[in-house]
C-alpha cells in the first residue's frame, strides 16, 4: 500500500506527552522518523518507549501534543479515517500477538482477507511470499502454538508486512531469543528496508541488534529524550544514561571517564 | 499513476500484455481476472508482459504475476517479462523459489479421531483424580494445622462467590416460588385441592428446585469465573511460577476455591428454599388459595427434616461438581487466549450436565428409600 501517501517524514511527534491516568511517563517529546530509516528507540525498562510506541500506533492517545502519521494528525481523524491511515503501517508486538485459533496462513493473510477484495489464490501467494521473506516457507498450515518463539516472531513480522506498509513498528523483536535467532530477525528487518523500502521503528534493549540495524537511535530517560543521533555518536555520548546504556554500567556507579578524571 | 489497466495485443499465437499504472491491491484483482482469461485462451502459446508503462509494483502485483507464470507453465505456455525498471526488478526478486516444499498436513482417520478423544478423556480423568487426591491431601494437612491456606484467600473467595450471588439467587428463587404457586393454584383449585399448593411449593423448592436453580446460577457465575481465572493464570505461566516457587498449586489455588464453594452453595440453597417458599406463600394468600398461616402449618406438616437433608446434601455435591470442573478445566487450559474461552464453556456445560445426572440419581435413590 506504500506510495499513496507522499512525504519524506513518516512520523512526527510535536510536544507529545504520553502516560496513563493523566500521569505522564514521557513529556514534550519532539521526534521525526523519515522514509527509509531504521530508528531504534532506546532506554531502560519503564522509561516509556513502549508507551510512546503505543501512542504512535494509534493505541494510546497522547495526554498533550500532536502525533502526525504520514503527515496526518492521527488523533484528530475520525475512527474510519484513522483505520485507513493505519493500514499504511504494520506493528509487530513484543509477545508476537498471533491468534492461537488461526493457522499461520490465516494469521498472516488476515488483513488481506478482511480489508481487500483480492482473490483467494492471490492472497495465498502473497502469504507465501511474505513467509519466504522471513525464512518461514512451508508452515502455512501450522498452528502458532506448534512454533518456537523465534519462529512466531518471524510470522508476526510477516503479518506486519502483509499490506506492504510504509513503516513497521517493532516492540522488542528479538527479546528472549538466542543470539543466532536474534541475528536472523535483524537480517529480516534489514531485508524489509532494503528490498521493500519499509522504514522501521524498533524498540529494543539489544546492543548488538542496535549496532547491526539502526541508522539512528533515540535515547529516552528522565521522562524525555536525552540524546539522539547515529549509533557512533551515541556511543561517544557522555550523558550518564546514554553512557550507562552503551557501556552496561549499573546506575549509581560512576563511569570510567569520570573516575579517570577524578584521579 | 492511480489505476492500472492492461491492454492485450495479439499477433498469431503470441500476445503482449502492456501494463499501465500501478499494480497494487486496488488493481490486482482486475489484472488477475484478465490474465487468468488469457491463460485459458487455447490459441495463445507465447505471452509477454510489458512493464515499460507500469508504475509501482507491490506484493499483490508480484503475487498475481507469479500465479500467472505458474498457471502458464502448467498449461505448457511461455511467459516473458519485458521493460522492467529497477523498482520492478527489486519487487520481483521477492518471489519465493517455485518448488519450496509445503509441510505435509496429516489428516487423521475417523478411528484415530475417536481414539484421540478417548485418550484425551482418559488423560483428563487421570488428571482430575490426581488433582482431587492432592487437594484432599492438602485439605487434611490444613485441617491438622500442618499447613495453612493462603492468607485471606478463603475470605476473598467467599465474598466473590457468596455475597455477590445473594441478590440474583434470592430474586430468581422468589419469582420461581411465585410462578409455581400461581400455576399450581390454578389447577389444584379446580379439584378443590387449593391447600395442596403448600405441599407442591414446599416440597419442590426444598427437595429439587432450590438446590437446582442455585447450582445453575452458581455454575454460570462462579464456575465460569474460576475456569477463566485459572485458565488465564495458566496461559500467563502464573501457575508454573507458583509451582517453581515450591508452592503447591492444589493448596494455593484449588483448596480455597473448593472450601469456599462448599460453604457458599448450601448457604445460597437455603436462601433459595426460603425465598422460594415465601414467594409461593405470598401468591397463595393473595390469590385466596390458602391463607398464610394455613400455608405455613401445612408446610411444617409436609416438609420433613429428611427433605431438608436431601436438598442440602445435593447442594454440597453440586458445589463439588462446579468447583472441581472449574479448577480442573481451568488448570488444563492450553497455551492461548481461545483455550481460556474453551475451558470456560466446557466448565459450564459439563457442570450442568453432571448436576442434572446427580440430581436424577439422588431423586431415584431417595424415592426407593422412602417407599421401601
Amino acid at each position: 500500500m506504500s506510495g499513496e501517501v507522499l512525504g519524506d517524514v513518516l512520523v512526527e511527534c510535536r510536544k507529545v506527552s504520553v502516560g496513563y491516568s493523566d500521569v505522564p511517563v514521557l513529556k514534550d517529546i519532539d521526534l521525526t522518523i523519515k522514509r527509509g530509516e531504521i530508528v531504534a528507540l532506546l532506554g531502560g525498562s519503564g522509561c516509556g518507549k513502549s508507551t510512546l510506541l503505543r501512542c504512535i500506533t494509534g493505541l494510546l492517545p497522547p495526554l498533550s501534543g500532536e502525533v502526525l502519521l504520514l503527515g496526518k494528525p492521527l488523533y484528530e481523524l475520525s475512527v474510519d479515517d484513522r483505520n485507513l491511515l493505519l493500514r499504511h503501517t504494520g506493528t509487530a508486538f513484543q509477545q508476537d500477538a498471533l491468534f492461537g485459533s488461526m493457522s499461520v496462513d490465516e494469521n498472516v493473510g488476515l488483513a488481506l482477507r478482511e480489508l481487500t477484495n483480492l482473490p483467494e489464490p492471490v492472497i495465498r501467494e502473497m502469504v507465501r511470499m511474505k513467509l519466504a521473506l522471513v525464512n518461514m516457507s512451508g508452515v502455512e498450515a501450522r498452528e502458532p502454538a506448534s512454533l518456537s518463539g523465534g519462529q512466531r516472531k518471524r510470522i508476526a513480522l510477516a503479518r506486519a508486512s502483509i499490506l506492504d506498509p510504509e513503516i513497521i513498528f517493532c516492540d522488542e523483536p528479538s527479546a528472549g531469543l538466542d543470539p543466532i535467532v536474534a541475528a536472523g530477525i535483524d537480517e529480516t528487518l534489514l531485508k524489509f528496508r532494503d528490498a521493500l523500502g519499509i522504514s522501521l521503528v524498533v524498540v529494543t534493549h539489544e546492543l548488538e541488534s542496535i549496532k547491526a540495524i539502526a541508522d539512528r537511535a533515540i535515547m529516552f530517560a528522565r521522562g524525555g529524550i536525552v540524546a539522539q543521533g547515529t549509533i557512533a555518536e551515541l556511543s561517544e555520548s557522555q550523558d550518564e544514561a546514554v553512557y550507562n546504556f552503551f557501556h552496561r554500567v549499573a546506575p549509581g556507579h560512576e563511569h570510567a571517564d569520570t573516575q579517570a578524571s577524578a584521579r | 499513476m492511480p489505476n492500472a489497466a492492461a491492454t492485450v495485443e495479439r499477433t498469431g499465437r503470441s500476445a503482449v500484455v502492456k501494463l499501465h499504472g500501478d499494480l497494487a491491491v486496488s488493481t490486482s484483482r482486475d489484472l488477475y481476472g484478465q490474465l487468468k482469461g488469457l491463460c485459458r485462451h487455447r490459441g495463445i502459446r507465447e505471452i509477454t508482459i510489458d512493464f515499460a508503462e507500469a508504475g509501482r509494483l507491490d506484493s499483490s502485483g508480484v503475487a498475481v504475476i507469479t500465479l500467472f507464470e505458474r498457471q502458464l507453465q502448467r498449461a505448457g505456455k511461455h511467459l516473458a517479462l519485458e521493460g522492467l525498471g529497477d523498482a520492478h526488478k527489486a519487487a520481483m526478486a521477492l518471489r519465493p523459489a517455485p518448488d519450496q516444499p509445503q509441510e505435509p498436513v496429516e489428516v487423521p482417520s475417523p478411528l484415530e479421531v475417536l481414539g484421540d478423544k478417548v485418550l484425551t478423556l482418559k488423560d483428563g480423568a487421570v488428571e482430575l483424580a490426581g488433582m482431587l487426591s492432592e487437594t484432599i491431601r492438602q485439605g487434611v494437612a490444613v485441617l491438622l494445622r500442618r499447613k495453612r491456606l493462603p492468607k485471606g484467600a478463603l475470605v476473598t473467595q467467599l465474598a466473590l462467590m457468596g455475597s455477590d450471588g445473594v441478590f440474583i439467587v434470592g430474586l430468581l428463587s422468589f419469582l420461581l416460588g411465585m410462578t409455581m404457586a400461581l400455576m399450581g393454584a390454578l389447577v389444584l383449585r379446580q379439584f378443590g385441592a387449593g391447600s395442596f399448593v403448600a405441599d407442591m411449593v414446599g416440597l419442590s423448592m426444598v427437595r429439587e428446585l432450590g438446590p437446582l436453580i442455585t447450582a445453575i446460577i452458581v455454575t454460570g457465575r462462579t464456575g465460569a469465573a474460576i475456569a477463566a481465572e485459572l485458565g488465564t493464570m495458566k496461559v500467563r505461566s502464573e501457575v508454573d511460577a507458583i509451582a517453581t516457587m515450591g508452592i503447591n498449586p492444589a493448596r494455593f489455588l484449588v483448596l480455597p476455591r473448593l472450601i469456599a464453594i462448599t460453604l457458599v452453595v448450601p448457604a445460597l440453597t437455603l436462601l433459595a428454599m426460603g425465598l422460594g417458599v415465601f414467594g409461593g406463600m405470598v401468591v397463595a394468600s393473595l390469590g385466596h388459595a390458602l391463607p398464610m398461616d394455613a400455608f405455613w402449618g401445612r408446610l411444617l406438616e409436609r416438609v420433613t427434616l429428611w427433605d431438608f437433608i436431601h436438598g442440602l446434601g445435593k447442594s454440597v455435591l453440586f458445589a463439588w461438581i462446579i468447583g472441581l470442573s472449574g479448577c480442573h478445566l481451568g488448570l488444563r487450559a492450553g497455551g492461548d487466549a481461545s483455550a481460556v474461552g474453551a475451558a470456560t464453556t466446557r466448565t459450564v456445560v459439563s457442570s450442568i450436565f453432571f448436576i442434572i445426572i446427580v440430581d436424577a440419581i439422588a431423586a431415584t435413590i431417595s424415592t426407593i428409600l422412602r417407599f421401601s
